[in-house]
């Protein structure tokens, strides 16, 4: 249903765009597409029928995962993001393990920190979270790559070259998971239950394992579709800076190039990853969280 | 969240809105005014930021550049909330059917991220500051608008409602006196907390490109303009970094403060 | 014959390094004083990595379209007929000979026997007719060769290396135009397969060969095993590259890239950022300054429109900037001020240094005069109630960071005199979309093109009427019939002392019209690591060509 509102609204767009239609997709006015392309365009659009029936053809293409060609490429959109997609979804995970992990230490810390510490703490997830990508990512390189010279700057193939882009991902949206997971934590820990099993002896760390994660994590996973998708906004920024190959430099490409057919492919891309991934941690919480308790 | 921290945010708050409304103020030099023999000067009494390429002082451009890069993200939270607030109620007050489609629809705009969303909406239109606008906007829509109808729905059985229709108070005055105002208390501290994102995402678009022209002096433009001579003059880039993260902070701390909840989003 | 038959442009006092053949003949190429790479051997093996800040060409092949991103790679596996020797002369390369009749009609040109494409083919004359056919064919949608080869119009083949061709005016610029990368010979078979197979691997005859293209990761390029040079290296310990091959890469963030270089992850770089090139020597990197041939770096002025319309208020617009500063401080010194409208390799440049002084108070009398004379309240000057306001839209596909610095630089001291200046930063397409549109008073686009004859393209006023997709290169609008004459004749004569002639009026005419702002040379830097040794042959086109490059084992 999503998709379908999402390639609607992409459909209507392109309608919208003052000008020919064809123009549109081969790149805009400036594109300098010749009669003959125009004319294939036409021809591959329907341009020619019914606004209707032009819909209908266009979800069927949809359907069966026909994206066109991209114009700026001149390959099928979806070779090209076969080619490029596995980098960035690579990318894209690790980057959402790291939060995860670091998002998880911290909030443990936190639990067992002092005032100080925990204030501090505080602040420190709160800058994290609003660093941009750009910015983090800059300095990151200037740091460990000219500076430094521990990690490499741009993509050589290695696991190495995987550090300093997935740092920059990752850390404000840890900064970001902690928060979250800070505030649940905080409530759970300072449930009845707790207090009873702290009462029982319980030692802090183990009420984390059992009571607290589950409570942590929960509000995470109910984001885990957000956040993905924020990774993948982001992929955008540091694929640019780390010279990565991806959805997100494509996408930029594409839109500079106003390469429509490879913008539309991309965003319905997005969109279903982010269906895909929430049906997932809805899964996820269903197996972690049975009975359905409200966070 | 300590006293202190809460104070310093209004400040910091009331700081930036100094700088935005009255630059002049705080900065009194020309953030234009470019002066080719002194550029790349370090951080130091003549130039406290140091300067540009063209020589052009950090600082004030900093100060200065405050009113751009404020301005895209509270029209941005602006454009987003009165949507949120329009959409939302509809929905909570409508019928199932209504309330299921205009659901959908908050999903789909929910499911593509800010920045695809900025870029989409620039594959057709083109650069601007406008796009960027109604892109980030758009984003942060369906967020706020699920708050604004999960808090109306809530409402919309409480006791005051029933004593408002009891005395015979008509729908929209309804609407008017007190669903939406107590719908909003928690939206204004999300609000909040959004403000920062929706600063950051315009900055983004502009690093990239595609914001405002030269030469305004936008904190993501002049990151970008920074990048290129990173290891040359370092400050070209530290200090626009810097207002932005301390826009977002405070701006994140003020609406925690409020009693926003990050999980909410 | 050395392989310095190419020219080169190497960085005087610069670590550039020598070719390989001066090491045995002894006589080096001017400049150089890098001791270590005399004493360096030519060694075999290795891969080197490159890395270009351009955007990756949507086709390798440099006959559809036509930039110097594709230049740049496709020197490596693509040959021209024709090239330039180091003193700028053109001679044949992969052609023997040629002759023109006298009436300038016909042109033949013999091929050398004995070179073979990489696919087998051998490379005869029905190649010579097959590439122009391509060339010319709207299908393959070539801009820059299609240009090039205009006045083509049949070629014979008369035997198995002859062909020749058939002109529809005299073309005294057509050896030069048939020295460039977009109109390289490519082999016949291989251009009969449909165009996306053919720009994922075209089939040359160069040094290297296209094994594969991974989109957005890089091109592979390999060594030719069975290369042959079309004039003969004796010196030449082997006829084949060093290099077993060529990762070539694309990373358009200028700190990015460099940031890869001194880590040593990349071992070339262009689109050096000139404050990179000022510390080079000390970084110990080495430097490639090879300036593009055809127009300098300029801005056109849009003399069909107001308020450019009138010539007294272009040039009080060229006299209020100051180019010189701007240029030298953004620019680090890696770029000289130039007062001309061609690039400073073409011999045939002329300039006059006093027509673009900077001289604010002559420019606001010229404004005055011009009826500007009043002012409104944000100090921009009016006339009959409309504001003096030029659009300037940018590429920052075309424009680097220092260069739109230096557009800032003149908006600010164009204010000063009552200019309004409204830089728009646009894409690549936008910007096309705008220049068709008219929608501009100013403009900065480069051309590069072998030879003077760029000039006809640039300012002849057929030059302004748009191809069909809208296109046009004579930005400045200039529609002069005095121009127009010198500029047709001057293609057309065969006496070179006449060509040069002719085309000095020309440039007098459109200096002295204030219709363009020459700024510099169209910058062409590299930077390589210390690991690098024998860069510095490079193409007709400035374009450098690693048949002699290898790196330390």
């Amino acid at each position: 249903m999503v998709l379908w509102l999402v390639a609607t609204a992409i459909f209507i767009a392109i309608r919208l765009i003052p000008g020919d239609p064809a123009e549109a997709i081969m790149g805009g006015p400036g594109s300098q597409a010749s009669a003959e392309a125009l004319a294939a365009a036409r021809a591959e659009y329907a341009l020619d029928q019914p606004v209707l029936a032009q819909y209908l053809l266009y979800l069927g293409k949809l359907i069966t995962l026909d994206f066109g060609t991209s114009y700026s490429l001149k390959q099928p959109v979806t070779q090209v993001m076969g080619e490029v997609l596995p980098n960035t979804l690579w990318l894209s995970l690790l980057a959402l393990a790291a939060a995860w992990l670091m998002a998880l230490c911290f909030a443990a810390a936190a639990t067992r920190s002092n005032r100080f510490g925990s204030w501090l703490g505080n602040l420190l997830e709160i800058i994290a979270a609003a660093v941009p990508h750009f910015w983090l990512g800059a300095v990151l390189i200037m740091l460990f790559s000219s500076a430094l010279g521990w990690l490499p700057a741009v993509d050589n193939g290695s696991a190495q070259g995987l550090v300093l882009p997935v740092l920059t991902l990752a850390l404000p949206l840890a900064g970001f998971l902690t928060q979250l997971m800070r505030d649940s934590l905080a409530e759970a820990m300072g449930s009845q239950f707790a207090l009873a099993a702290r009462a029982r002896g319980e030692s802090r760390l183990k009420l984390f394992w059992r009571h607290g994660l589950r409570h942590a994590a929960l509000p995470a996973l109910s984001l885990t579709g957000w956040a993905f998708s924020s990774l993948l906004s982001g992929a955008v920024v540091v694929e640019a800076i780390f010279a990565r190959p991806g959805l997100g430099r494509s996408l930029l490409s594409a839109v500079l190039a106003r390469d429509i057919p490879m913008v539309t492919g991309i965003a319905l891309f997005s969109a279903l990853v982010y269906i895909l991934v929430m049906a997932l941690a809805e899964g996820i919480e269903r197996i972690i969280n049975p009975a359905g308790d409200q966070r | 969240m300590s006293r202190t921290a809460k104070i310093l945010s209004v400040l910091v708050v009331a700081l930036w809105l100094l700088m935005a409304v009255a630059p002049s103020l705080l900065a009194p030099s020309d953030p234009l005014a470019i002066n080719p023999t002194q550029a790349f000067q370090k951080p130091g009494l003549a130039h406290f930021f140091g300067t540009d390429e063209s020589g052009r002082d950090i600082y004030t451009r900093v100060i200065h550049g405050a009113g751009d890069s404020l301005s895209i993200g509270l029209a941005a939270t602006a454009l987003g909330t009165g949507l949120a607030i329009v959409l939302g109620t509809v929905a909570a007050l409508s019928p199932r059917w209504l309330d299921e489609i205009i659901l959908r629809v908050l999903e789909a705009l929910y499911a593509i991220p800010s920045l695809l969303m900025a870029l989409l909406i620039i594959a057709f239109t083109g650069p601007g500051v406008g796009p960027a606008i109604v892109a980030v906007g758009l984003s942060t829509a369906p967020g706020y608008a699920r708050l604004v109808r999960s808090q109306i729905r809530s409402l919309k059985n409480s006791e005051m409602l029933e004593a408002a229709t009891v005395l015979g108070r008509g729908t929209w005055l309804k609407v008017k006196n007190h669903l939406v105002p107590n719908a909003l208390k928690p939206l204004l501290a999300l609000v909040t907390l959004g403000i920062g994102q929706a600063v950051i995402w315009a900055a983004a678009l502009s690093f990239l490109g595609l914001g405002t022209p030269p030469p305004a002096p936008e904190w993501g433009a002049m990151l970008s303009a920074g990048r290129t001579y990173l290891h040359l003059a370092w400050w070209m880039s530290l200090f626009p970094g810097l207002a932005i993260v301390a826009v977002a902070v405070s701006a994140t701390v003020i609406g925690r403060a409020l009693g926003g909840k990050v999980k909410s989003l | 014959m050395q392989r310095n038959s190419r020219s080169s442009r190497i960085l005087a006092g610069a670590l550039a390094l020598p070719i390989i053949g001066a090491l045995i003949a002894g006589c080096s190429s001017t400049g150089s004083t890098d001791s270590t790479a005399r004493s360096k051997e030519p060694v075999t093996g290795g891969t080197m990595v490159y890395a270009s800040g351009d955007a990756e060409p949507s086709c390798l092949d440099p006959h559809v379209g036509g930039n110097y991103p594709q230049a740049l790679v496709a020197s490596q596996y693509l040959e021209s007929l024709f090239t330039k020797d180091a003193n700028g002369q053109i001679i044949p390369w992969l052609a023997e000979s040629t002759e023109v009749s006298k009436d300038g009609l016909t042109r033949t040109i013999k091929l050398r026997d004995g070179i073979t494409f990489t696919d087998g083919t051998k490379l005869t004359a029905e190649a010579i007719k097959a590439n122009i056919k391509h060339l010319k064919d709207p299908n393959t949608a070539s801009s820059t060769g299609y240009l090039a080869v205009g006045k083509v119009v049949s070629i014979d083949v008369k035997d198995e290396l002859t062909a020749v061709l058939k002109l529809s005016a005299p073309d005294n610029a057509l050896l030069e135009s048939l020295s460039m990368p977009w109109t390289a010979i490519e082999s016949p078979k291989a251009l009969e397969r449909d165009q996306a197979t053919n720009c994922a691997a075209p089939v040359g005859t160069g040094p290297f060969k296209v094994k594969s293209w991974e989109h957005q990761k890089a091109v592979n390029l390999v060594r030719n095993e069975d290369y042959v040079l079309p004039v003969a290296n004796d010196e030449r310990a082997s006829s084949t590259a060093y290099l077993d091959g060529i990762t070539w890469r694309f990373i358009p963030e200028a700190a990015t890239r460099y940031a890869a270089l001194q880590s040593g992850e990349v071992d070339v770089i262009d689109n050096a950022q000139p404050d990179t090139i000022s510390s080079a020597a000390d970084a110990g990197l080495g430097h490639l300054d090879a300036p593009r041939p055809g127009s300098s770096n300029r801005i056109e002025l849009n003399s069909s429109k107001a308020p450019f319309n009138d010539v007294k208020v272009r040039e009080a617009f060229i006299r209020a900037v100051d180019a010189n500063t701007g240029v030298s401080a953004l620019f680090f010194g890696t770029a000289k001020r130039s007062n001309s409208l061609l690039s400073s390799v073409e011999p045939l440049a002329y300039s006059d240094e006093s027509l673009f002084t900077t001289d604010t108070a002559k420019a606001n009398q010229l404004l005055d005069e011009a009826g500007w004379s009043e002012r409104d309240a944000e100090g921009y000057r009016v006339k009959d109630g409309k504001r003096l306001s030029l659009r300037f839209p940018v590429s920052t596909n075309q424009s680097v960071p220092a260069e739109q610095s230096l557009f800032e630089q003149f908006q600010a001291q164009a204010k000063a005199v009552g200019f309004e200046v409204k830089i728009d930063l646009l894409d690549l397409s936008s910007w096309y979309g705008a220049l068709a549109k008219h929608e501009y008073n100013l403009v900065s686009a480069p051309y590069t093109k072998v030879g003077p004859s760029v000039l006809r393209v640039l300012y002849h006023s057929d030059s302004t009427v748009p191809a069909p997709s809208g296109y046009f290169a004579n930005n400045a609008q200039v529609k002069d019939e005095k121009l127009d004459k010198l500029l047709t004749e001057a293609e057309e004569t065969e006496d070179e002392a006449q060509r040069a002639s002719l085309y000095e009026q020309a440039q007098k005419i459109v200096l002295e019209g204030y219709y363009v702002l020459p700024l510099y040379d169209q910058q062409n830097h590299f930077l390589y690591g210390k690991n690098v040794h024998g860069v510095g042959t490079t193409t007709a086109v400035s374009s450098p060509v690693y048949f002699d490059t290898f790196l330390d084992q």
